[in-house]
């Protein structure tokens, strides 16, 4: 086999896998490249596995960090049992997790209003710092922060109270909004 | 064997074509190990499932090898085109029968019951799953928008309040990163 004389950009190639070559010609002379080069299919194949591979991990519920409603929707269509708890400015909910969770969703709702990305820090008892995570891209139309955990993980907290602080990120960052969680540690198995 | 190996695709078509004895059934051997892996994920990138992209690759290179042992293809240099045109074709029917199984499907069934489980048996899923944790939110977001909800560029702009250029080289540059925590060593440390 001869070695590829034109490879197909990496670009090019996740652009096709994600549907995004809207013309007709690119896409027709993309897949005539890729049944001829066996180079770039394979380096196709290889990241189509990586994302494969990602889809398995949220299908297992293994995945921390913020979705969107659009990953929320596939999740519960893929019989991923999500359980949610949604909270508003000033708001204290009590949470806790169930047999048969697989991921827990914390959906924090706010005035979202020329905001792209926020702040969430996370506090637990006496103030001390349980989590920092900047840049978090604020999702939707009308504008949520919607935070994932692993049942698994939030299974191994103790009784505690959270506090989530949401700040707006830019150069005059504001804050959006204060919410508690009032978690119940799970009863130990058997 | 090796001569297979280094054979260009249209000296196998021959090979086949020809049925000289031994050397087509090498031949044989070595188109279906260049073109099925293509066939499969043309049948992913359409069909979107890992079991029917196989069963894709299975009756597109059937028809191939009967096609090429029956002299139908006259232009043996261009049996990249011809498996191409027939996955293209097959792929085809392939959703229109699934849109009337669907929709079946969703009036009788939960999507829970009937969501095959995926299969990824080469890939060290748990070294993905530190690597994944390792990109910044946003680019994460992006990845599992791409791959898991399957959401196109434009989609996903608008679920991220972006534009879609820049979803492009977010998606880019998120799986250059993943690529390259999965085969550096100290991504799993």
């Amino acid at each position: 086999m001869l070695p590829c004389q034109a490879p197909v950009p990496d670009a090019t190639l996740l652009d096709y896998w994600a549907g995004d070559l809207l013309d007709g010609d690119e896409m027709n002379r993309v897949e005539e490249h890729l049944f001829a080069c066996g180079d770039c299919s394979a380096r196709l194949d290889q990241m189509a596995a990586l994302g494969a591979g990602l889809a398995t991990l949220v299908r297992q519920g293994r995945m921390s960090g913020f979705v969107s409603r659009a990953i929320l929707n596939r999740l519960q269509r893929d019989g991923v049992r999500v359980r949610m708890f949604w909270l508003a400015p000033g708001e204290t909910v009590p949470c806790a997790v169930f047999p048969g969770d697989d991921v827990i969703v914390t959906a924090l709702r706010a005035d979202f209003s020329g905001v792209e990305t926020v702040t969430l820090s996370v506090t637990g008892p006496d103030d001390s710092p349980f989590g920092r995570y900047d840049d978090v891209p604020v999702s939707g139309a009308r504008g949520e922060v919607l935070w994932a955990t692993p049942a698994a993980l939030v299974q191994q907290l103790p009784s505690m109270r959270l506090e989530l602080t949401l700040t707006s990120t830019g150069a005059a960052p504001t804050e959006l909004g204060r919410y508690v969680l009032d978690h119940a540690a799970s009863p130990p198995p058997g | 064997m090796q001569a297979m190996v280094d054979a260009s695709d249209g000296d196998l078509a021959r090979a086949v074509a020809a049925r000289g004895p031994g050397l087509a059934e090498a031949a044989e051997a070595e188109l279906y190990r260049r073109f099925a892996p293509r066939v499969r994920l043309y049948g992913l990138r359409h069909l979107r499932d890992e079991d029917d992209a196989r069963d894709l690759v299975q009756q597109v290179m059937l028809l191939a090898i009967e096609k090429l042992r029956g002299g139908a293809i006259r232009d043996a240099d261009q049996i990249a085109s011809f498996v191409l045109g027939v996955s293209r074709t097959m792929a085809k029917d392939w959703k229109r029968r699934e849109w009337r199984r669907e929709k079946l499907r969703d009036a009788f069934l939960p999507a829970s019951l009937v969501t095959a489980p995926a299969r990824d048996a080469s890939l060290d899923i748990d070294h993905l799953e530190t690597c994944l944790a390792r990109l910044a939110d946003r680019e994460r977001m992006v990845l599992l928008l791409t791959f898991y909800a399957e959401k196109t560029g434009s989609d996903v702009g608008k679920e991220l309040r972006l534009t879609e250029g820049n979803v492009r080289v977010i998606r880019h540059r998120a799986i250059d990163r993943l690529r390259t925590c999965m085969t550096s060593r100290e991504g799993g440390e």
